[in-house]
Parts: C-alpha cells; sequence; structure tokens
C-alpha cells in the first residue's frame, strides 16, 4: 500500500503531515521527496509527522525519518513526531544517535591535504622499494657468497618460464622488426644512392635500441605480470606470511632466484633478438637491394663495436631489474582480496613500461653527450 | 509448532553425486531462530546451500514462504529471495568494494529508493552491527569479526523475515561471538526475522536457538528444544553436548544421570 502523506496542515511555521499506509522499501522514495519539499520551505521551522494512521515502518522508513530528522537539525529546524505505536518506535531507534557522518568528515578534507597524503604515500612507497631493493641485493650476496641458499630447482624452473618459453615470441618479433627497418630503410636510402647504408642502420638499432627496447616490454607482458600475479596470490593467501613464521626470508626465498633468473635471462634473449633481426634485415637486403649476406654481415661488424653491444646488453640488464623489482614489489603489496592482485599485476606492467622508457632516453642522452665530447 | 510456516523441507534429499542427506523434514515457524548443528562435513552447509537455491535437492522439496524453491522460474525464485538474507560462512564481501558498497549492493540493485536513504539505511544497519564508522573502509582493512558483522548487515539490509547464516560466529573470540549472537536476536525482535543458523558453538546455541536439529548419518539425527537435546542420554547428542570425544564409549548411565 503506497503511504499518502495527506492532510498536510499548517499551523503557524509547524507543518503538520498525517501519514497514511505502511513506510516500507517500496513507499519510502516518494515519501521522501514529499516531506524534503516540505522541510525545504522557509516558512517551516518544525515537522511534525503523525503516525497515527501508518501502518508499518521498515529500516527504509526508519531512514527516511532519521534522514529528514539530521537535515532539519542542520538547517536549524526541528523534526516532532507524534502517536507512534510500539511497532514504529522499535523501528525508529534502530537509528544509530551517535554515529559519525562519514560523508561529511571526507568532504572535510581539501586539496592541500589530499595532495599531501599522496606525497607522503609516494615517499612512503618509493623507501618500501628501495627496503625491498637492498634486502634483495643483501640476500643475493649472501646466496653468492654460499653462506645461505635458494630453494633447490627454483632457479632453473624460472629460466625456463622467462627464458626458454620466450625464446620463440622474441625471436619472431625481432626477425619482423629487423625485416620492417631494412624495407623502410631501404626505400628512403635508395633515393639518395645510399642502400647499402642499410646495413649500418639495421644492426646500429638493432643493437643499441630496438632489440633491447623490444624485448623488455615482451618481458614486462610476460615475465613481470607472471611474477606480480604469482607474489599477489601467494601475499593473499597468507603464504608469504607463513614463510616469515617458519624463519624463512621470504626476500630470499621467493625474489633472489627471480632476480638471478631474470637477469640471466634479459640480456640472453637480447642477444638472440639482436642476431634474428639482423638477419630478417638482411633476408630483406637480399631481396630488395641485391646485397650479398657477406657484404651485409662485413658492414655490420664494421659499424657495430663492442661498445655498442655493451650499451645495447647493459641496457638490457637494467630493464630486467626493473621489470623484476617492479613487479616484486608490487606482488608482495597486494593484499586481502582478489582485485588486488589484478591491480598489482596491471601496475606492474604499466610502472615497468614507463620506467623502462624513462631509462632508455637517460642511457640515448648519456650517450650522445659523451660521443660529443 | 504453531504459526505461520517461513520454510518448510518436504522428504528432502540433498548432495553432489550422491546424497549427502536423505529424508529431511523441516519446518520453521515465523520467528523462530532455529540451529542446525552436527559433525563437521555432515551436511549442514549443503543443506543450507539447497534451501537458498544453490544446489537443487536430488528428491523432495524446499518451501519458501509456502511457494517452490525449485522448478520456478528465475524471476519468481529471485522474488522469493528477495525476502530472504543470506550470511556466508567465508563472509563473501566483494573485496573490491567498500563496506558501504557492500552493505548498500542489494538495496541499490533490488530497489529504487534515492542515494541518501539508502546511505541512511546502510549507517543505521552499519551501527547496529556495531561497526559505525567503516563505510569507507575496504574488507581488507577489518578483522575477521568485523568482515562477519559486515556480511551480516549486507544480510540483513532489506529486512529479510527469514535469514540463512552459516557459522556466523566460528573463529571468534568470545565478546565478538556474544555480539553476533546478541545481533541475531536483535534481528528477531526489531525485524521478526526468522533464523536458520549453522553452528558448531555451545555458547551461540544455548544463546539463540529456541530449537535445534541436529545432522548426523546422512539424516536428521535429532530434532528438539535444547533442553530436551541437552539432556538427551543418545551418544552423539550427549557427545556434542558435554564435548565427548568420538573415542570415548557413550555414557548412557552418565548422561541419565547428568539429564
Amino acid at each position: 500500500m503506497p503511504p499518502k502523506a495527506t492532510a498536510i496542515e499548517r499551523d503557524g511555521r509547524s507543518a503538520v503531515v498525517r501519514l497514511q499506509g505502511d513506510l516500507v522499501v517500496a513507499t519510502a522514495g516518494s515519501l521522501y521527496a514529499r516531506l524534503r519539499g516540505l522541510a525545504r520551505l522557509r516558512g517551516v521551522k518544525t515537522l511534525v509527522l503523525d503516525f497515527t494512521g501508518a501502518g508499518r515502518i521498515d529500516s527504509a522508513g526508519a531512514a527516511v525519518v532519521a534522514l529528514l530528522g539530521r537535515q532539519l537539525r542542520r538547517s536549524g529546524k526541528q523534526l516532532e513526531l507524534r502517536r507512534q505505536n510500539d511497532q514504529h518506535r522499535a523501528a525508529i531507534e534502530l537509528t544509530p544517535a551517535l554515529a559519525p557522518d562519514v560523508r561529511r568528515a571526507d568532504a572535510v578534507a581539501g586539496v592541500v591535504e589530499r595532495l599531501g597524503a599522496r606525497v607522503i604515500e609516494t615517499a612512503g612507497g618509493l623507501a618500501a622499494f628501495g627496503g625491498l631493493v637492498v634486502e634483495t641485493l643483501a640476500q643475493l650476496t649472501q646466496v653468492l657468497a654460499r653462506r645461505k641458499h635458494i630453494p633447490a630447482g627454483s632457479l632453473r624452473h624460472h629460466l625456463e618460464l622467462m627464458g626458454v618459453d620466450a625464446i620463440f615470441i622474441v625471436s619472431l618479433l625481432s626477425f619482423l622488426t629487423g625485416m620492417t627497418m631494412a624495407f623502410q630503410g631501404a626505400v628512403q636510402l635508395q633515393r639518395f644512392g645510399a642502400g647499402v647504408f642499410v646495413a649500418d642502420m639495421i644492426g646500429m638499432s638493432m643493437v643499441r635500441e630496438l632489440v633491447p627496447l623490444m624485448t623488455a616490454v615482451i618481458l614486462t607482458g610476460r615475465t613481470g605480470a607472471a611474477i606480480a600475479a604469482e607474489l599477489g596470490t601467494m601475499q593473499v593467501r597468507s603464504e608469504v606470511d607463513a614463510l616469515s613464521t617458519m624463519g624463512i626470508n621470504p626476500v630470499r626465498f621467493l625474489i633472489v632466484p627471480r632476480i638471478i633468473a631474470i637477469t640471466a635471462i634479459g640480456p640472453a634473449l637480447t642477444l638472440i633478438g639482436i642476431f634474428i633481426g639482423i638477419m630478417g634485415g638482411m633476408m630483406v637486403a637480399q631481396v630488395t637491394l641485391d646485397m650479398p649476406a657477406v657484404t651485409f654481415w662485413s658492414r655490420v661488424v664494421a659499424r657495430v663495436t663492442l661498445l655498442d653491444f655493451a650499451h645495447g646488453v647493459g641496457k638490457s640488464v637494467v630493464f630486467a631489474w626493473i621489470i623484476g623489482f617492479v613487479g616484486s614489489y608490487l606482488g608482495l603489496g597486494a593484499s586481502g582480496d582478489a582485485g588486488s592482485v589484478g591491480r598489482a599485476t596491471t601496475r606492474t606492467v604499466v610502472l615497468s613500461v614507463f620506467f623502462i622508457i624513462l631509462v632508455d632516453a637517460v642511457f640515448a642522452t648519456i650517450a650522445t653527450f659523451t660521443r660529443h665530447r | 509448532m504453531t504459526g505461520e510456516l517461513v520454510l518448510e523441507c518436504r522428504d528432502l534429499s540433498i548432495g553432489y553425486d550422491k546424497p549427502i542427506l536423505a529424508h529431511i523434514d523441516l519446518q520453521i515457524a515465523h520467528g523462530e531462530i532455529v540451529v542446525l548443528l552436527g559433525g563437521s562435513g555432515c551436511g549442514k552447509s549443503t543443506l543450507l546451500r539447497t534451501i537458498v537455491g544453490l544446489l537443487p535437492p536430488l528428491a523432495g522439496e524446499v518451501r519458501v514462504f509456502g511457494q517452490s524453491m525449485y522448478g520456478v522460474s528465475p524471476e519468481d525464485r529471485n522474488r522469493l529471495l528477495g525476502r530472504t538474507g543470506t550470511a556466508f560462512q567465508q563472509d563473501a564481501l566483494f573485496g573490491a568494494m567498500t563496506v558501504e558498497d557492500n552493505v548498500a549492493l542489494p538495496l541499490r540493485e533490488l530497489t529504487q529508493l534515492p542515494h541518501a536513504v539508502i546511505c541512511e539505511m546502510v549507517r543505521m544497519r552499519l551501527a547496529m552491527v556495531g561497526l559505525p564508522g567503516m563505510e569507507r573502509r575496504m574488507p581488507a582493512q577489518i578483522s575477521g569479526g568485523q568482515r562477519k558483522r559486515a556480511a551480516l548487515a549486507r544480510a540483513s539490509i532489506l529486512d529479510p523475515e527469514l535469514m540463512f547464516c552459516d557459522e556466523p560466529s566460528a573463529g571468534l573470540d568470545p565478546v565478538v561471538a556474544a555480539g553476533i549472537d546478541a545481533m541475531i536476536l536483535g534481528f528477531r525482535k526489531v525485524l521478526g526475522t526468522s533464523l536458520i543458523v549453522v553452528t558448531h558453538e555451545l555458547e551461540s546455541i544455548r544463546a539463540i536457538a529456541d530449537r535445534a536439529i541436529m545432522l548426523a548419518h546422512g539424516r536428521i539425527h535429532a530434532a528438539g528444544t535444547i533442553a530436551e537435546l541437552a539432556a538427551s542420554s543418545d551418544p552423539e547428542v550427549f557427545g556434542f553436548f558435554h564435548r565427548v570425544a568420538e573415542s570415548t564409549a557413550p555414557p548412557t548411565g552418565a548422561a541419565s544421570a547428568a539429564s
């Protein structure tokens, strides 16, 4: 039965509403809209709800009464309840007199406070990340010095998972990138009669830039996300806490094997990618420029120095650490629910790619600056 | 048993591949609190899953508010379920939602109430279950006991006529468990709710139950008021109420003396 807030009587500065019917979930919305409109009238200082004709009240009806009372008090007005029966009183007594108004408390926080909280949170995150890196390096040192050990078989497992399984995709993408670069380069360089320099271009770009970067992006998607998801799930299932309570250092047990594996895998995949990428370029040069393989390779070997290799492979080591540490940090930071694992995985990919490109830009800047000198 | 029936199970057989429980006849009257008890793995939670529509029975019938739970359209079943509330053993709060959003979910999905009224109802219900000011917390940021209470707040937010609670106080300290018992009694007193509670906790059973139904050996092994069951000389019932280990010989003589 819908309520009818009938017989709204004005008595000076009071409005008396004689409620009719049930005040329940099905009717509370329309009743609230009518009463709120009445409460906003300037001439009304006291709103009286007369329950003589009211039926049953449920939590929704009680919430309307409580909400209206608070809104009236805020604007210096009053709510008066008359002639309630026992059921009405019991329902309305559900209203928590002392429950804090969380929404208002939150709204008080200003822009500066929110910004400050964000800065503090970021600083805390960076400190925790630094702590994890330091702890990992300390544990790694202990492992390398054979004072402590990592779980048997874990290194081989991670090497297979991160490296062997990724060889095909890295090789394929490097090959296609080499071909694409050669096609683009051949067309442009031929216009200036400089088609032979396509070998120089492929060699330099593959070794110094493209393959390290592309391999790092693939590793981020495959390995970084997997590290975050694995560690996040372990954290949510309290497996990391279980290690700690057994006196086993979780960093040594979980992170050190992954860092060792990715440190080996990053440069290894990069070297494979460089070779396959140059092969792709060589095949295109043979087809489009009639350039013999020997000529192509002799130009590559003459142009690309050991320093260029050190640049590309060195970058790949740094990229691998970024992926490993970011994935580990965010994975261990997951807590409570399955959603946090998903968020950790997504953030790992986004942050790793961001830092990889940032570091790549730093490498390029330093290299250019030192050459100019 | 007198009064309008809110739940009736007739010759119910339940299970997955083969029956876990068979020939279950069960009636719950309006305003009654009935406790399902029995050893681990006896089928208490499975029976609850069948009653709330999650596991079709192998045989027999479940009637809620006089209507069959199975063999009706999904809309009709949802209408029936809208008059009930279920609090699961593992709280089943959505981890990606705040406590407020968890508790408000049935209101937002099943009613047309304005946002302000929904927020007020959630605020009231959280205060009722002893979680005032927890609206903005995530489930992961509150304790196990608080999560149980938030789950009860969500299960009761629509003022259900019938509530099902699966081990609401399991694993909680005695003070929090007593608070949950008080809440269950409060739901009946304030909202007029009937409840079926699955629990092992003797203190809770004594505090809340009008009747208890003991499940064992794939059937209803014993039923009655708490006083009747506590005085029973049946070895299984005696063992449960007097915490006698299974390996101990049935103390029939002692039970008779105790009763």
